[in-house]
């Protein structure tokens, strides 16, 4: 498992686990990233929201946030 | 039913949904928008009627869910469990039905009739899907259609299933969806909120089976999306696009600034005509000064109004506005905003009334009244007309010196403002679980866009001109001189000239401080007032105020009357003053706050003098 923030950009995986508070894992969840649910890593750059794709959306993400959700790689 | 027999429709769905398309579609202008009470989120409601039934619809607050997270989301959940509306159309977008009916699942349990609008049914076509939308009715027991908010055409459908929905009472039909939801009660903290998002998850991918059909997509990247999300590329593009649109919205600017400027030459012969009529002097000069002038200033700035809202408009449904959301969105939180701050800001270069209208399109109102109120500090066309001009005439070669350092001062201002007024409008804890979605981009809908901009413009028109009437009213009773004589006989100056001694003090006599009152109404005018002031030649007028005239010998007249440390604060206090009465009108209405527009411009006036006070101070040091 590793954290969504460290998948490297084309690379997919399925979420593990989401790990933070109720406001943020509210939010995930709500757009639809929950564990499961397969997600694919399209931008990951420094100081930038991270892009992945997912359930259909393009989605960004704060960065630092996205160390909340661990993922297992496919 | 409210009392006036209308039945109640609340509009609930998920940002990008479709939303505010639908509203506009059914409403039309006949629309009124305010705040939740003590809240600082929009509300809007609005009207229309349809085979004998009235109806209000509410547009509740672009949220994800039903949750209590967020002000949108209690405010939403507390309105629908309050049993106000009668029916609630919840929608959902059509290209993304295995997450944008998340909004219907959490719905499962509430027992306020509903039906369903499955929107964007364009997009899904376009990405090769197809929708049975009958049979999700069937697992749903809720009318459901698929539609197209943009597509006035279609509204037959929209109007028949609403009508269902009334007098059938429909209720969401999900049983074994709540009876798990009523199991995940029992969870702790997040956990509870995961294992329900999995059993709503797991309840749309039941409803949707057999009854949507799609392509398989490689998902990639687009070309412009892969300049746009480029670490280096991303911000030059994303200003490049709105440099680009600010350039275009003066196409249809132009015409209308044409029309303007007709308008302002009608005073002076309908003056004579009024006087030769027997018109008494004070009401002749207010209907051509104040009445006429301020109706043609206002169509001059319209015509760019109405091309911001164009060309922002166009690319907020496109979706380009999403990207510039993400590419600013680090840079923008830094001042509790978000990307699409970054848009008005710049459109503020060019006038800053550009600038608030185009923050219509950002969601959050608190968000939005900053961006409105950082903007103010921007200096607009109008000061670029203006400043670089005196500059140069009071200290030569030095000028680009001080447009350096004004910007240098821009930038600090903002910052400082953005501290200043944050506390009050938006909250720590809403940049949390910043997620944001970048839609597909779509074609735009033609139709719908450009009744939706010559809506606004109207809007726009009619709301701006009471303020600046009401503005331009004041100011011109308060510098007529009711004597017939010069500047002197006039009461702005008799309280100029009263408080002397105090705007000494910001580095002004009461002459340079009459310039600094009037560049409130406009920039140019200060140069008017100026002149008329040291010339001697009669008194001021709305004309004087609003539109400058420059004589011949301006730089003897202003280089021989004001010492330049003088100079200096001037220029300081006019270039951070308020924009000028139409940005203060426009203000007013994109925050339909009289408070916090009042509290703008009283902020913007007093930093205004400090930083003349300083400018003064810097300039004695100097010269």
């Amino acid at each position: 498992m590793i954290k969504l923030s460290e998948v490297q950009e084309g690379k997919k995986g399925v979420i593990a686990e989401l790990k933070g508070e109720n406001r943020f894992v509210g939010r995930a969840v709500s757009i639809g990233l929950t564990p499961g649910c397969n997600v694919e890593v399209i931008k990951n750059r420094k100081n930038r929201p991270i892009l992945v794709y997912s359930r259909d959306t393009m989605i960004a993400l704060n960065s630092k946030e996205s160390e909340n959700i661990l993922v297992e790689e496919v | 039913m409210t009392n006036k027999n209308e039945t109640v429709i609340a509009l609930l769905g998920q940002p990008n949904s479709g939303k505010s398309t639908l509203f506009n579609g059914l409403t039309g202008l006949k629309q009124r928008v305010g705040n939740w009470p003590g809240k600082t989120v929009e509300k809007k409601e609005g009207f229309f009627s349809k085979n004998g039934r009235d109806y209000m619809v509410v547009d509740l607050p672009g949220s994800y869910s039903l949750s209590a997270n967020s002000d949108e989301e209690v405010i939403t959940r507390d309105y629908i469990t309050s049993g106000k509306a009668d029916v609630v159309c919840i929608l959902a977008d059509a290209s993304q039905l295995e997450r944008s009916l998340y909004m219907l699942a959490d719905y499962a349990g509430i027992d306020v009739p509903c039906f369903l609008v499955l929107n964007m049914k364009d997009v899904a076509e376009e990405q090769g899907k197809t929708i049975d939308a009958q049979a999700i009715e069937g697992k749903l027991g809720i009318p459901a259609i698929l539609f197209s908010a943009t597509d006035l055409k279609e509204y037959g459908t929209f109007y028949s299933a609403l009508e269902k929905a009334v007098d059938q009472k429909t209720l969401l039909k999900a049983p074994d969806l709540a009876a798990k939801l009523k199991l995940a009660e029992n969870e702790e903290g997040t956990n509870k909120l995961i294992k329900s998002g999995e059993a709503k998850f797991a309840w749309i991918d039941d409803v949707i089976r057999g009854a949507v059909t799609s392509k398989t997509q490689k998902v990639s990247l687009g070309k412009l999306d892969r300049i746009y999300t480029h670490p280096f590329w991303g911000k030059p593009a994303v200003v490049g696009t709105i440099i680009l649109g600010l350039i275009l919205s003066f196409i249809p600017a132009l015409p209308l600034m044409g029309v303007g400027s007709l308008v302002g030459m009608i005073p002076a012969p309908l003056e004579e005509a009024l006087l030769n009529m027997g018109c008494p002097a004070f009401l002749a000069a207010f209907m051509t000064d104040v009445v006429i002038r301020s109706i043609g200033f206002i169509v001059q700035m319209l015509g760019f109004v109405f091309g911001v809202t164009l060309v922002f408009g166009l690319l907020e449904e496109v979706g380009v506005m999403a990207r510039i959301s993400y590419v600013f969105d680090n840079t923008m939180a830094k001042l509790g905003l978000q990307g699409k701050s970054v848009m008005p800001f710049l459109v503020s270069f060019g006038c800053t009334m550009g600038g608030a209208a185009g923050s219509r399109v950002i969601d959050n109102w608190g968000q939005k009244v900053l961006t409105i109120a950082l903007a103010w500090a921007v200096p607009c066309g109008a000061a670029w007309a203006i400043i670089p001009m005196l500059s140069t005439v009071f200290f030569g070669a030095w000028m680009p010196v001080i447009i350096i350092a004004i910007l240098l001062v821009m930038i600090l201002h903002m910052w400082l403002t953005a501290k200043v007024f944050s506390p009050g409008l938006v909250k720590k804890e809403d940049r949390i679980g910043m997620i944001m979605e970048l839609p597909p981009y779509h074609k735009p809908k033609w139709g719908a866009l450009f009744r939706y901009v010559f809506g606004r413009t109207k809007d726009t028109f009619f709301r701006v001109i009471k303020v600046v009437l009401l503005v331009a009213s004041v100011f011109w009773l308060l510098s007529y001189s009711f004597d017939g004589g010069d500047v002197t006989g006039s009461i702005l100056y008799k309280i100029g000239s009263a408080i002397e001694p105090v705007t000494k003090i910001f580095g002004m006599s009461w002459q340079t401080f009459m310039a600094f009152i009037a560049s409130s109404l406009g920039k140019e005018g200060a140069i008017g007032v100026l002149t008329t002031i040291f010339t001697g030649s009669g008194g001021l007028s709305i004309n004087t105020l609003m539109n400058g005239m420059r004589p011949e010998n301006l730089n003897e007249i202003l280089t021989s009357n004001i010492a330049k440390p003088e100079a200096l604060a001037l220029i300081f206090a006019m270039t951070f003053n308020m924009p000028c009465i139409v940005a203060l009108a426009a203000t007013y209405q994109e925050t339909h706050s009289a408070k916090w527009t009042a509290r703008i411009a009283i902020y913007y006036t007093l930093t205004a003098l400090v930083i003349a006070g300083i400018a003064y101070r810097v300039g004695l040091l100097i010269w």
